[in-house]
């Protein structure tokens, strides 16, 4: 089940400079899987260790972030778009 | 040093006092090197302490760059009650991932405005935050 896949400047690097390309899954896991098939090393940008996704790291489904739905259990279909996005955060 | 309109400072300074309580975020996009538009980003902390630019919209305003030929000119926020001085937070989280102050900060060459609500008067100053985290201050030329 394709799906379209935006990722912003940092991650870009992992994908081949691409900001937008299509990968499959039937869940968010089962996609960050198969885009780290195709580009080893994507995984290992936005996950730790133990492969837990970086705090840091939002993932939207649609205008929706995946922290809100199912994690990366979340199930997408045929057409959705899914962005991987770092924060930019700070504080005083 | 970053050459500045009044008008974008003016602008960024009356974003930040519009968020008070909380800190404020944005962007400056620059045309060419010329700093040309402010755009707001909406803080998904709301947070007096802290800020996190809304992902989406940062994503959008990226788009937005790489189609219209613009450049990051300066990535700004606000401190409602401290200097205009990154904090050692706004240092770290310069880096991907936060803290890896070793490698190239996410974005080399964008200017850190600091808008500080400290005192009546707001206070504006430019940084650079260099790799291994130095911060740098650039004084602004206003134009």
């Amino acid at each position: 089940m394709p799906v379209t896949v935006n990722v912003t400047s940092v991650i870009q690097q992992a994908v081949n400079g691409q900001r937008e390309f299509k990968a499959d899954g039937g869940t968010i896991r089962e996609l960050i899987d198969n885009i780290d098939r195709d580009y080893p090393g994507f995984a290992g940008r936005i996950t730790d260790d133990k492969g837990e996704l970086l705090r840091f790291v939002n993932i939207y489904l649609n205008d929706e972030d995946v922290r809100y739905l199912g994690g990366k259990d979340t199930s997408i279909k045929d057409g959705d778009v899914v962005s991987f996005l770092p924060a930019l955060a700070g504080g005083n | 040093m970053p050459r500045i309109p009044r008008a974008i400072i003016d602008e960024m300074v009356a974003h930040a006092r519009e968020d008070l309580p909380n800190e404020a975020c944005g962007m400056v996009h620059a045309k060419d090197g010329v700093p040309i538009a402010v755009h707001r980003v909406g803080n998904s902390a709301a947070s007096p302490y802290r800020y996190e630019m809304n992902p989406v919209q940062m994503m959008r305003l990226e788009r937005q760059r790489d189609d219209e030929g613009e450049t990051l000119f300066s990535i700004y926020h606000s401190h409602v009650a401290s200097p205009a001085r990154p904090s050692p937070t706004d240092v770290r989280m310069a880096f991907f991932p936060p803290g890896e102050v070793e490698q190239e900060p996410m974005f080399p060459g964008t200017f850190y405005i600091l808008v500080s609500l400290e005192h009546e008067e707001a206070d504006v100053r430019a940084y650079h935050i260099r790799q291994g985290g130095v911060i740098e201050e650039e004084p602004i030329e206003v134009v």
